[in-house]
């Protein structure tokens, strides 16, 4: 017999096992149940974890993002307020970690014991939501996540792939040597530029305890302001809060580039375990405002070293800019979102 | 709600919140409407009030933090980003905010000159009739030499010159002029508040003032203050961004509120 649980990370304590099941699963840490938590208080919308047990043990996970704010200029409600009133979309998938899916599964579970989960999970979600619930959106699935989650009258759309380089290199200029000579060439003059900049001072490394989160939130949230709104989104900034505990972790590695007075002018963010690396935030000072040249693809540069040399399978890097991605050797790898309006949630046979 | 208990603040009769200050009501619930709209929009003290806690309110059961919840200075100044709400708004502080609301009432066409070396923007809010200007009190006579020029005419015409700032930079101001006749009126910190003079603080702006019965009186239309473990702190009341909210100005000065006896109005006493 499956049981589902679904509990608010703000308020309820951490289910059981959870920090096994995560560590089975190899799962990155925008699943730890304390970084949930902070993420979902510092949110516009909040976030509810639900597993599924057999025998004691959890076996399946889905983390749900309750979207009841799309105009973004306040936080989301308490979790005391019990359930939403207002019409309200259920989202599944982490936020910032792109190319995930947001629902997890046990490698013991079949493909039958999946979707009967699913229906679990879309019940429960259901009765903890009630009837504002319009329906569900389980975005970044992969190919074999469908299998899972599509059925009659579920809608499946493809979305923007997210760039995927395969470790298939003994060291860096392997890969060097496998990418177009005239970008190849500019890698390399980049990293000299990088290396002779007497002002610019690059530090990098997991678990970073030296790094102010106020400075590093206001610089990806000025980044990703810069760029033009993508419809429908409903992340939130990146707290500062967040980002003070995240950044300590030995599975988050930080790359910064700070100039001789100190001030912050790029970072990047890897996650980092047995499965793969994945590159999450990158931001940067405009060159027009003090920033500097040829970071980017330094991050690149120095992300694929670190690939190489802790023999992970892959690095994930994002689902934008695939071009330039592709000359650095990405290739893509497909993404589903898959719609289930309200009367048709826990109906998967 | 819990009432602050306060000793005596000068011939003043404590706690500031009761029935017997005027509008303390509205004051108090102006102060409860901020920190409720700063906790559901404002990052830090979303982070602080959820993750720590708070009190008067306690916006999440359970969670009472400590110092009441009040922000230390130094941290509100480095965290200026997280004090701009989520949807947006300036990151600026305005060191001159309140000037308008703490001045003594000036005649018409009078100037008010704020000698302040942070590059603050001339005050916004003085009356109407009133002009203002700031000068950087270390450049009087290097940059501002046209400025000084303009103030000696109006002395000499006997128009009204109120120079507000630092003891010190009141006294290289009247050196570097020809009258003597400029009004001044010193700002004064928390933590050494004397006898006269306008409270100020860098990052909340103007505080208060000492009314006419000789006690340091709260600027209480714009800004609210409550006792904490840790000190004072000071709410600047309404919408404006940075927000700042139960900030310990002076990183943590001790005192009281309560109610001037004359004026029925609340009062400080450090």
């Amino acid at each position: 017999m499956t049981r589902v649980e679904i509990v608010d990370p703000r308020s309820d304590p951490e289910p059981a096992g959870w920090a096994e099941f995560r560590h089975r699963l190899r799962l990155h840490p925008l699943w730890a149940y304390d970084l949930m938590g902070v993420e979902s208080w510092l949110a516009r919308n909040s976030v509810l974890l639900a597993t599924a047990r057999r025998d004691g043990r959890i076996v399946a996970a889905l983390t749900a993002t309750v979207c009841l704010s799309l105009r973004g200029n306040r936080f989301a409600p308490l979790p005391a307020r019990g359930r939403p009133v207002r019409p309200h979309l259920v989202e599944v998938a982490r936020p910032w970690l792109s190319g995930y899916p947001g629902v997890v599964f046990d490698d013991a579970l079949g493909p039958a014991g999946r979707r009967a989960t699913v229906a679990r999970f879309e019940r429960a979600l259901t009765r903890r939501l009630g009837p504002g619930l319009v329906g569900v959106l389980y975005r970044q699935l992969g190919d074999a996540d469908l299998a899972n989650l599509t059925g009659r009258g579920r809608l499946t759309r493809p979305v923007d792939p997210v760039a995927v380089l395969h470790n298939t290199f003994a060291d860096e200029e392997q890969w060097l040597s496998s990418l177009h000579k005239k970008r190849r060439s500019s890698l390399l003059r980049q990293a000299r530029a990088v290396a002779a900049d007497p002002t610019l001072v690059v530090r990098g490394g997991a678990g970073r305890t030296d790094l102010d989160a106020t400075e590093a939130s206001s610089l990806i949230n000025r980044h990703r302001a810069g760029f033009a709104k993508i419809p429908l989104d409903t992340r939130s900034p990146v707290a500062a809060a967040y980002l003070a505990r995240f950044l300590c972790r030995a599975d988050v590695h930080t790359l910064t580039y700070h100039d001789s007075t100190g001030r912050l002018l790029a970072l990047n963010i890897m996650l980092d375990n047995e499965n793969s690396a994945v590159l999450q935030h990158w931001a940067s000072v405009p060159v027009t405002d003090g920033g500097r040249r040829h970071l980017y693809f330094d991050a690149y540069r120095r992300a694929v070293g670190h690939l190489v040399t802790s023999g992970r399978p892959e690095l994930t890097a994002g689902r934008g800019m695939l071009e330039v991605k592709s000359d650095l050797g990405f290739g893509p790898r497909s993404l589903h979102t898959v719609a289930v309006p309200r009367p048709l949630l826990g109906r998967l046979s | 709600m819990a009432l602050p208990r306060s000793a005596d603040a000068g011939g003043a009769e404590p706690v500031a919140h009761s029935p017997l200050v005027r509008g303390s009501r509205g004051w108090h619930a102006a102060y409860r409407r901020v920190v409720r709209d700063a906790f559901a929009t404002v990052p830090l003290y979303r982070e602080r009030w959820a993750l720590d806690g708070r009190t008067d309110p306690v916006l999440v059961p359970g969670r009472t933090g400590h110092d009441g919840g009040a922000i230390g200075h130094g941290e509100a100044t480095r965290r200026i980003p997280d004090l701009v709400p989520i949807g947006g708004g300036s990151a600026e502080p305005d060191p001159l905010r309140g000037l308008g609301s703490v001045l003594p009432r000036l005649d018409a066409g009078g100037l008010v000159v704020v000698l302040d070396g942070t590059g603050a923007r001339p005050p916004a809010d003085l009356r109407e009739g009133l002009r203002g200007c700031v000068l950087d009190p270390n450049r009087l006579t290097t940059d501002h030499t046209g400025a000084l020029a303009e103030i000696n005419g109006r002395l000499r015409r006997r128009t009204t010159v109120l120079a507000v700032g630092t003891d010190k930079d009141l006294a290289r101001l009247a050196e570097a002029l020809e009258d003597d006749t400029l009004q001044v009126l010193p700002t004064r910190e928390l933590s050494d508040l004397g006898s006269a003079g306008l409270l100020h603080d860098p990052l909340l702006g103007f505080l208060g003032n000492v009314g006419d019965c000789g006690r340091w009186h709260v600027d209480r239309r714009h800004v609210y203050v409550r006792e904490t473990a840790a000190g004072l702190a000071f709410t600047v009341l309404g919408k404006a961004s940075p927000r700042l909210v139960d900030i310990l100005v002076g990183d943590g000065v001790p005192g009281t509120v309560a109610r001037c006896p004359r004026h029925a109005t609340p009062v400080l006493k450090t």
